[in-house]
């Protein structure tokens, strides 16, 4: 199989998946309970027409991003000082590390109860989650740096800032950002699970700020529309990946070396 | 150049074109190569980086096919890879996971020989080539020396007929690599009978150490990868208190002279 | 996991005796001095909601041994137990056909690409359609989240076996079943290993996510049923319950990782 027969291979696969869905679906007869193509494209017309989809979306986004920056504000400088101290380090890693394996949305209920059905307890958990993947990986970044290359400066003479701005800076740099783009990836599925959670076991919680999960909670309990739920989910993929993509574009834009 | 005794590796006009994957173009690695080695003859191969020499060994060795010509071993062209030809790789290519008794038994056990036996045959070797109780070490425990010699043990468990080695000693250091050219040489048969030794082809950047260590040097060109001149070395043998005698320094000077230019270029054009 | 926070910079180890003693000293020190900040927290908040002080959780903890916490970390290792199992081997399974199929793999990718952003949290409104609330909706979450590490880390491990590797297979004679089991599978075994770890993670998550919305048994249902309540101490101690358990299983996997790859070089083994 040559390479470009390889390219282009998924599209007639797709393709003709596609439509053995709707025919299949359709001849069952029970066109309300399974999702369907076409169903799908009418309920992602519908939801961008009255401007849900996006209201839900922005929302999201939103305390992503604020989250998301929480993280790096509170866990770069954590991880450098984890890196300069290594007292600090022995004794907070095992705490670190704990705390980094229960799952952020565990703690929802605490979040809920500090801080309010008002979509700062989804930020809480947003910001939780985003901010140990800056922590480890700044670790990681300030430790592999090159002995060698500072070194290598110094003996060309350059002075303590110029060392910082010159080698330990752009040499932390690679990693870190793959730092930020695992928190930002990692920060996404957290909203949403928050959302979920909210929105399911919160009575009111259709009350909050609408974002994504919210939209999903609504649409599963109240429309009961399946072809909702489906869109929802292939939008949810689709940030996932738009995420990865541009995160991915600017490291390298970044870090052209690499 | 007719040689005194019968050929064991023999090729007739090889040719090998590949497409560069990063430029698409046709490089061609080897254009109407034909060589002969002998049966008991230590044969090195040099060149300029580009020249073709380890493309001209995996084609021996049965790791690729050439476009055109053919490799004959005892008048049989070869087609695939066999015990009969062992290799060295110039990373020696020990399986990680195994110890070095693993490694070694690896080609007996290939070839079915039971588990008594292969561990036999497999600490002989390993005690041969001086690695002797460090059966149980894994090879990221080793020195680059210790793993060299534990390939070296690898590939004699087998008992081949012929040695394919592909800059073996370019990843050791100075010393250890003369301690290991030495080694090397009293394994073939340097200070024994002739007619005991196998068929080397040893590929290498070290145009001191394939004057040391052969009998006749292949001197090979780049763009395409021909070659130039094939020199008899005939100092004498044994070869070990002549490292740096004045014969084996005016061989060194004629064949360095045939290589410099194209050496100087292929620094520039050889960049990834 | 907790292999990139302990490489600091290196100080110097003096050898000193009392020095190991002083480092566990430190972390014993370290967790007292959260536990004092936590208290004094508390103490400030006045609230044993708000901020329920560590002894209440820790006394809440012990209690919780004898109530629910037992039945509820079998349900939640049993959603785990079965969603990672299937996860794990039908992430195999896949990762093992693609390599040995071309076409297989050239159909399936696209899927795996496309499926692959959509995490399983997304799912879970899904599921709970398709199956109530309940057990099915962690096991299938599970199942789906756990399948694709290992399925993208088997199939990079058996891709990305060193050629040369195989190479030196071949020329010591072995057969092509036997390069497959003696140096494909080995070779492949250190990232199938860090894939299952990886698993094992988002598996970890998937379930608490799952629980928490979709079932009706387990660790992350009971933190909303105590929160019912508003027995915060409780929902305190089920939450560490978790964090423990969960860095608990990934110990245990470094573990057997570090282990099973003892060849490898590199000490603090494939973590990411």
């Amino acid at each position: 199989m040559t390479d470009a027969q390889r390219r282009w291979l998924p599209i007639p696969v797709f393709a003709a998946i596609l439509i053995l869905w709707e025919a299949g679906v359709r001849h069952s007869g029970h066109v309300t309970l399974y999702p369907y193509p076409t169903g799908v494209t009418q309920a992602a017309i519908r939801t961008i027409r009255d401007g849900s989809l996006l209201a839900a979306t922005l929302g999201s986004l939103h305390r992503v991003l604020l989250g998301f920056g929480i993280g790096a504000l509170l866990g770069i400088p954590l991880g450098l000082l984890m890196a300069l101290v290594p007292a600090l380090n022995r004794a907070m890693s095992p705490i670190v590390d704990s705390l980094r394996s229960i799952a952020p949305i565990a703690w929802i209920p605490m979040a809920l109860l500090w801080l309010g059905i008002r979509g700062n307890a989804a930020l809480f958990i947003v910001a939780y989650a985003a901010f140990f993947p800056f922590v480890l990986n700044t670790i990681e970044a300030a430790r592999q740096i090159d002995r060698k290359l500072i070194d290598a400066a110094a003996a060309l003479g350059a002075g303590p800032a110029l060392i910082l701005r010159g080698v330990i800076l752009p040499g932390s740099l690679p990693i870190v950002l793959t730092g930020a783009r695992i928190s930002l990836a990692f920060a996404w599925g957290s909203i949403i699970a928050a959302e979920l959670a909210m929105g399911i076991k919160v009575s009111s919680g259709g009350s909050a700020a609408v974002g994504l999960g919210q939209l999903m909670v609504s649409t599963l309990y109240i429309r009961r529309d399946v072809n909702g739920l489906v869109l929802y989910m292939i939008v949810i993929g689709l940030i996932s990946w738009a995420i990865d993509a541009l995160m991915r574009r600017l490291q390298r834009a970044l870090t052209p070396w690499r | 150049m007719a040689i005194d005794m019968p050929a064991k590796i023999e090729g007739r006009g090889l040719c090998k074109t590949y497409v560069s994957a990063r430029t698409g173009e046709k490089i061609q690695a080897l254009n109407n190569v034909s060589f002969v080695i002998g049966v008991n003859e230590f044969v090195s191969i040099v060149g300029p980086s580009g020249c073709g020499k380890s493309t001209l060994l995996s084609l021996v060795a049965g790791f690729a096919a050439p476009t055109s010509g053919e490799v004959l071993v005892d008048g049989v062209t070869v087609t695939a890879p066999d015990p009969q030809r062992g290799v060295m790789f110039q990373d020696y290519a020990l399986f990680p996971w195994r110890t070095v008794l693993g490694n070694v038994e690896f080609g007996p056990m290939a070839r079915g020989v039971g588990v008594a036996e292969r561990r036999a045959i497999a600490r002989r070797h390993i005690e041969m080539v001086g690695l002797a109780g460090f059966e149980n070490r894994f090879p990221h425990e080793l020195s680059g020396g210790m793993r060299q010699r534990c390939a070296l043990a690898r590939l004699l468990a087998n008992e081949p007929e012929v040695w394919l080695m592909d800059e073996p000693l370019a990843a050791v250091d100075l010393q250890t690599r003369n301690i290991l050219q030495d080694e090397l040489l009293r394994l073939w048969g340097d200070d024994a009978d002739p007619a005991s030794r196998r068929a080397v082809m040893f590929v290498t950047h070290g145009i001191d150490e394939a004057v040391y260590l052969s009998d006749r040097v292949i001197v090979m060109g780049r763009r395409p990868g021909q070659v130039k001149e094939v020199v008899r070395i005939d100092l004498p043998r044994p070869r070990r208190s002549l490292r740096s005698s004045v014969g084996a320094g005016r061989f060194v000077e004629h064949i360095w002279g045939l290589i410099r230019d194209e050496a100087a270029r292929a620094i520039v054009e050889e960049a990834r | 996991m907790s292999e990139a926070t302990r490489a600091a910079p290196s100080s110097p180890s003096s050898g000193w005796p009392g020095l190991s003693l002083l480092r566990r000293c430190e972390f014993v020190l370290a967790l007292a001095a959260v536990g004092v900040l936590w208290h004094v927290a508390s103490a400030v908040a006045h609230n044993k909601t708000l901020v329920p002080p560590p002894l209440a959780v820790l006394r809440a903890w012990m209690g919780l041994w004898r109530e629910d916490l037992p039945t509820d970390i079998l349900a939640s290792l049993t959603h785990l137990g079965i969603g990672y199992g299937f996860g794990v081997a039908a992430g195999l399974l896949l990762a093992l056909l693609a390599a040995r199929f071309a076409i297989f793999e050239a159909i399936i990718e696209p899927f795996i690409e496309m499926l692959r952003p959509i995490s399983a949290i997304a799912w879970i409104p899904i599921a709970i359609l398709m199956f109530g609330i309940g057990r099915a909706v962690p096991v299938f979450l599970i199942f789906y989240a756990a399948s694709f590490p290992v399925f993208i880390n088997t199939l990079a491990g058996i891709k990305g076996v060193d050629p040369r590797l195989v190479q030196a297979a071949e020329m010591l004679g072995a057969s092509r079943r036997m390069i497959v089991t003696h140096v494909v599978m080995p070779a492949a075994v250190p990232l199938i290993l860090a894939g299952a770890r990886l698993s094992l993670g988002v598996a970890w998550m998937a379930m608490v996510a799952a629980e928490l919305t979709g079932a009706d048994s387990g660790l992350g249902w009971r933190i909303f049923w105590y929160q019912e309540f508003f027995a915060m101490d409780k929902v305190l101690a089920v939450i560490l319950t978790i964090g423990l358990l969960g860095y608990g299983f990934d110990t245990l996997l470094r573990k057997l990782q570090r282990g099973v790859t003892r060849w490898q070089p590199d000490p603090a083994g494939p973590d990411r």
